[in-house]
């Protein structure tokens, strides 16, 4: 038997999201089931003048109509601040702000019925743009202020290579936004059992947030309220605070009507009003001397919160302290400002604000590259952390291998021997360029939320040993279950197909944090081997009484115990269950896992940020239409330091769709606002790359520097995403010799970036 | 679905569909579904009553007498593989092979691209330069009204209510003995497919034995409240080359026949700068053969 570590086994649920059999929120229905819907505020900011709710209430088929009083419990969601409510009292501050919930025994009905509800609304000034939003005199969204909070990273800033750098280049990046795009849209099922406790089924990432948010509205312990994750649909992100505000609507409905309550938001409701990464306004100036070698860095970042805090000021926190990427900077100055808005909803996308700095940092290390004269490849050797200089931008001393320059090398010469594309016809409208972007990842949570950096699971051994293995972080397509059961099945030496990891449910396990930091694998893998080695304590003895060794020199492989070094000594695991189940002991174990302490100042950003880092590389090749704007990417060389790969399939997987999501980012999408109101609330007009539009991609994964992940594993989510967009924007400005210094690159963009350039400028005087 | 639909009726012929819709006037005919579906669910459209008239036999595609015949419900999969339609009407099979990815094609039927009165219609342009005309039936009898003529605005035809398209007729003009037929499409937006065209252009003229065009029509879409002919440039270029200087003035002289605005999708600006790119670039294509 291979063993499953690095595999390509089938991942456990990829034949029933690929057949249509996995059921998801939206196919769960439950006798006496209301449908739910929410009647949202138009348009803001706005005062509250009346909301007569009477309209809906007369709909036929309509149980419940809810306004802010009916809350049982605090009128509050919102993960990290008491700045959101429920329901709104007098205040709307943002577009498809709820104003009340409507429950009904059909959708059309329930949807009917919030229609129904025409709120009179006073409207007020608001405020549209981060930057202004810090002005003297502009509009407030909370009494608070607009300024919501500044992160700072001091290291020898102000030093003398801020003065006397020979080279300085100065830029202003405006970087949009980006919707999830998930393709199963926001959704949950409440189902109440008395008015004292209830089971959530839900689309999400965090279980455990949606359990606290649902206590909190209801008014319950924590131990009354059960989430059970739903197959997801997709997170990236989008799943990870939301749900909560999802499942406290349906909660409060199915409370007063003491009846199962789904709530599934349109795609429409669901593009406005849900969470989005983060537009920003980044200002760079850097200098270095005259060989390119870096002397000093300023950074000065506006983050678009939006109207609520909800996640902005951890995802400002990490973009803090990535905002000068993996190089080596004698002297840093950065500023992170967390601003409100009345714009869209700011919150967690794939990434986590790195990916706007690293577009940021990358985009200057180009313009320096052709201020001081030389190769952008050679720009970035020349300053990336080695086993030298390996103080990052926090002065964390990084231990080595620092694999930085090898993914440069690896996904450099991937990229040279790229034999051209076999999709894009040769033409003479079409330029190509090469763009280089790096990161450096930070592993896990930051120190700021070092304290949900725990995880929880239980293993079950079977008699007829298989395995039950329960977790606490969630599947949503990335593969979590695929690596949970690996894990699992190398160090109980099973077929993976012998492991069945069931989906979080919070009755099960303890409160094992988000899914979120790409630390799914690391975190799950972890506590499986803690439960693992807690098994062990009594599996091995009894393994050993039927071998006849010492209990130190059981091993597990194969499906048997054997005796290590002697693989002929061997019984299958099955006798030794049979002979644990006749002694009466137990097969059950948990296993906890949490992060190290670290050190980290939050008043100069000095310290560890993250306990360990990833670096990656990618290297875009792009072919682009200056003329029609049009840009296609022909390919992309991803080199990363994955430590060690769990499960191929899936870490391939997470490569090339972060890739593709990237790309959309950099090229296609865009959040078009009038006001704070999405005006391409659709897939036809908010658009996102198709499979045709998919660059090849070739990989090198490195396995050289092993994390503290689970055989020394290192997070891959994220930093699949972070450089795709930053490589594709160099590409682009290396084919047409201009920076452009806004994303997306629409071909709009790249056409105006022309200017009276484009050979038909003239026919439009 | 979440579709504010009563009934579906099923007629079983032209007939029985035209009474149907004569007698409920608030009954709509639907094809493929691909438009209608998507408007009746965001509510920009109100139909209670829906008219299936995909199972007529309005699906043929056949050479009758000096036309190419296509059926209304023939379905932009079916127009696109033709052999007739690649023969005939290249244009016009390219386009169908450009609307939305295949598995819209699947669906999409001629005649419900042509009602829908988009200004992005894809299989409009190609139709304008071919000079075709539309066959519309009601209870009474039938008319035919050129494809230029059938278009009012974004959205609106110039076809009565309960009227239904039943077939559209291509012309098949001969060249003059010696010359080519050029019939091209091209349709330009930020993706590669599954995309709604931000400017669209199609070109049918005769290349003559000398060298020049003859009989040249230019027709573009999403640029003006309606597809439209182009009749600027098509003067410009009408007895000249297709290469050399005419190129250029007849880049310039397209910027008079549109009218784009500005929209979620592009700005006028693009869309002017993009059509001229286009119209140049088709005849650089065709001067090279
Ligand atoms: C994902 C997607 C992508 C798309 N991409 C494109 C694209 O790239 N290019 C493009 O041009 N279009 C595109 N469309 C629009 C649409 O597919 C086409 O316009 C299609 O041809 C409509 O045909 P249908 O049969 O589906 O029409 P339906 O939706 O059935 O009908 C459309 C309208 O025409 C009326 N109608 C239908 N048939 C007749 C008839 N015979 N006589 C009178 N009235 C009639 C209906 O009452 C309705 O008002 C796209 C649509 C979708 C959903």
């Amino acid at each position: 038997m291979a063993e499953p570590l690095g595999g390509r086994h089938p991942r456990p649920d990829a034949v029933m999201k690929v057949a249509g059999s996995a059921r998801y929120v939206g196919d769960l229905a439950l006798p006496g089931m209301l449908h739910a819907a929410i009647v949202a505020a138009p348009g803001a900011p706005a005062r509250v003048v009346s909301l007569d709710l009477e309209p809906a209430r007369a709909v036929p088929g309509v149980e419940a109509v809810l306004a802010a009083g009916d809350v049982p419990g605090a009128n509050l969601v919102g993960t990290i601040f008491p700045d959101q409510p429920l329901l709104v009292e007098d205040r709307v501050r943002m577009v498809g702000d709820r104003l009340a919930l409507v429950a009904a025994r059909t959708p059309e009905a329930a949807w009917t019925a919030a229609a129904a509800v025409e709120p009179e609304l006073e409207p007020l000034p608001g405020v549209h743009d981060p930057v202004e939003a810090l002005e003297p005199g502009a509009p407030v969204v909370h009494e608070s202020g607009n300024l919501v909070r500044t992160f700072r990273v001091r290291r020898n800033a102000g030093g003398d290579g801020a003065a006397s750098a020979p080279v300085v280049v100065e830029a202003e990046y405006r970087i949009g936004g980006q919707e999830h795009a998930y393709l199963e849209p926001q959704g949950c099922l409440a189902i109440p059992e008395s008015r004292s406790r209830i089971t959530i089924v839900a689309s999400c990432q965090c279980p455990f947030y949606v359990q606290h948010a649902v206590a909190r509205v209801l008014g319950l312990p924590l131990a009354s309220v059960r989430v059970r994750q739903a197959h997801t649909g997709g997170g990236f992100g989008g799943k990870e605070d939301y749900p909560s505000e999802v499942a406290a609507c349906a909660a409060v409905l199915a409370f007063a009507t003491g009846r199962p309550v789904r709530l599934i938001y349109s795609r429409e409701y669901d593009l406005q009003a849900t969470t989005k990464r983060h537009a920003m306004v980044v200002r760079h100036r850097w200098g270095a001397d005259t060989d390119g070698r870096l002397l000093f860095a300023e950074v000065e970042s506006f983050l678009d919160a939006g109207a609520y805090v909800g996640l902005s000021t951890v995802v400002a926190e990490r973009a803090n302290v990535s905002a000068i990427g993996p190089y080596h900077v004698p002297s840093v100055k950065v500023d992170t400002h967390v601003v409100h808005t009345n714009n869209l909803f700011g919150g967690a996308y794939r990434g986590f604000g790195a990916p706007q700095v690293t577009w940021a940092h990358e985009a200057t290390m180009d313009r320096l590259a052709r201020a001081v004269g030389v190769d952008p490849v050679e720009i970035r050797r020349r300053n990336l952390l080695t086993g030298e200089s390996c103080t990052t931008c926090t002065g964390q001393e990084l231990p080595s291998p620092v694999l930085a320059g090898a993914c440069l090398d690896r996904a450099t010469e991937l990229a040279a021997a790229w034999t051209g594309s076999a999709t894009v016809a040769p033409s003479p409208h079409l330029r190509r360029g090469t763009g280089v972007a790096l990161v450096l990842y930070g592993c896990n949570l930051h120190h700021g939320g070092q304290f949900l950096d725990r995880s929880s699971a239980v293993v079950i051994l079977q008699p007829d040993a298989s395995a039950i293995v329960r977790v606490g972080l969630t599947e949503m397509g990335q593969g979590n279950l695929a690596s949970a059961q690996t894990v699992a099945a190398q160090a109980l030496g099973l077929d993976p197909s012998r492991v069945e990891v069931w989906e979080p449910d919070t009755a099960t396990v303890a409160d094992s944090g988000p899914t979120v930091a790409s630390r799914g694998a690391h975190s799950t893998g972890l506590a499986i081997l803690d439960a693992v080695r807690r098994l062990r304590r009594r599996l091995d003895p009894v393994a050993a009484g039927l071998l006849g060794c010492a209990p130190g020199e059981v091993e597990l492989a194969d499906g048997v115990a054997r005796v290590a070094g002697d693989p002929s000594r061997a019984v299958p695991l099955e006798r030794v269950l049979g002979e644990m189940t006749a002694r009466r002991i137990e097969t059950i174990a948990t296993g906890w896992w949490r992060s190290r302490p670290r050190w980290f100042d939050e008043a100069t950003g000095l310290g560890s940020p993250y306990e360990t880092y990833a670096f990656a590389c990618h290297v875009a090749q792009v072919a682009v239409d200056p003329e029609l704007g049009l840009v296609r990417v022909e390919h992309v060389a991803a080199a990363h330091d994955v430590g060690r790969i769990l499960h191929r399939d899936a870490i391939e997987g997470q490569i090339q769709g972060g890739i593709v999501q990237a790309m959309g980012w950099g090229l296609l999408e865009r959040l078009e606002l009038d006001r704070g109101r999405l005006l391409n609330p659709s897939f036809t007009d908010y658009l996102i790359p198709t499979a045709s539009d998919t660059p090849e991609i070739s990989m090198a994964l490195l396995e050289d520097a092993p994390g503290a992940g689970p055989f020394g594993a290192k997070g891959i989510g994220e930093p699949s995403f972070i450089p795709t967009a930053a490589a594709i924007r160099n590409a682009v400005c290396d084919a047409l010799g201009i920076e452009i210094d806004r994303l997306p690159f629409t071909p709009p963009v790249i056409v105006d970036a022309l200017g009276t350039a484009h050979p038909f400028a003239d026919l439009l005087d | 679905m979440n579709l504010p639909v009563e009934a579906v009726l099923r007629p079983r012929d032209l007939g029985e569909a035209l009474s149907m819709l004569a007698e409920d006037p608030s009954a709509v005919p639907v094809a493929g579904g691909t438009d209608l579906v998507v408007q009746l669910r965001a509510r920009r459209r109100h139909a209670p009553v829906l008219v299936d008239i995909g199972a007529l036999g309005l699906d043929r595609i056949a050479v009758e007498g000096n036309a190419l015949v296509i059926g209304a419900a023939a379905t932009m999969d079916s127009i696109a593989r033709s052999a007739a339609v690649r023969e005939h009407a290249p244009a016009l099979a390219t386009a169908a092979g450009q609307v939305g990815a295949w598995p819209i094609q699947c669906r999409a039927t001629l005649g419900g691209n042509l009602a829908n009165a988009s200004p992005a219609a894809d299989t409009a342009p190609p139709l304008l330069t071919a000079g075709a005309t539309v066959t519309a039936a009601f209870p009474s009898g039938q008319r035919r009204i050129p494809v230029l003529d059938l278009f009012e605005g974004p959205g609106t035809t110039r076809l009565a209510p309960g009227e239904l398209i039943t077939s559209v007729s291509i012309p098949l003009d001969p060249v003059p003995a010696g010359a080519r037929r050029v019939d091209r499409f091209v349709k330009l937006g930020p993706r590669r497919e599954q995309i709604i065209s931000v400017v669209s252009l199609a070109v049918r003229a005769a290349l003559l034995a000398d060298g020049t065009l003859a009989d040249v029509r230019i027709a573009v879409g999403a640029a003006a409240p309606t597809p439209v002919r182009a009749p600027a440039a098509e003067s410009v270029l009408e007895g000249r080359p297709p290469g050399g200087a005419a190129r250029r003035e007849a880049a310039r002289a397209l910027q008079e026949d549109i009218a784009p605005i500005d929209d979620i999708r592009a700005p006028a600006r693009y869309r002017r700068l993009a059509a001229a790119v286009l119209l140049d670039r088709l005849l650089g294509e065709i001067s090279h053969g």
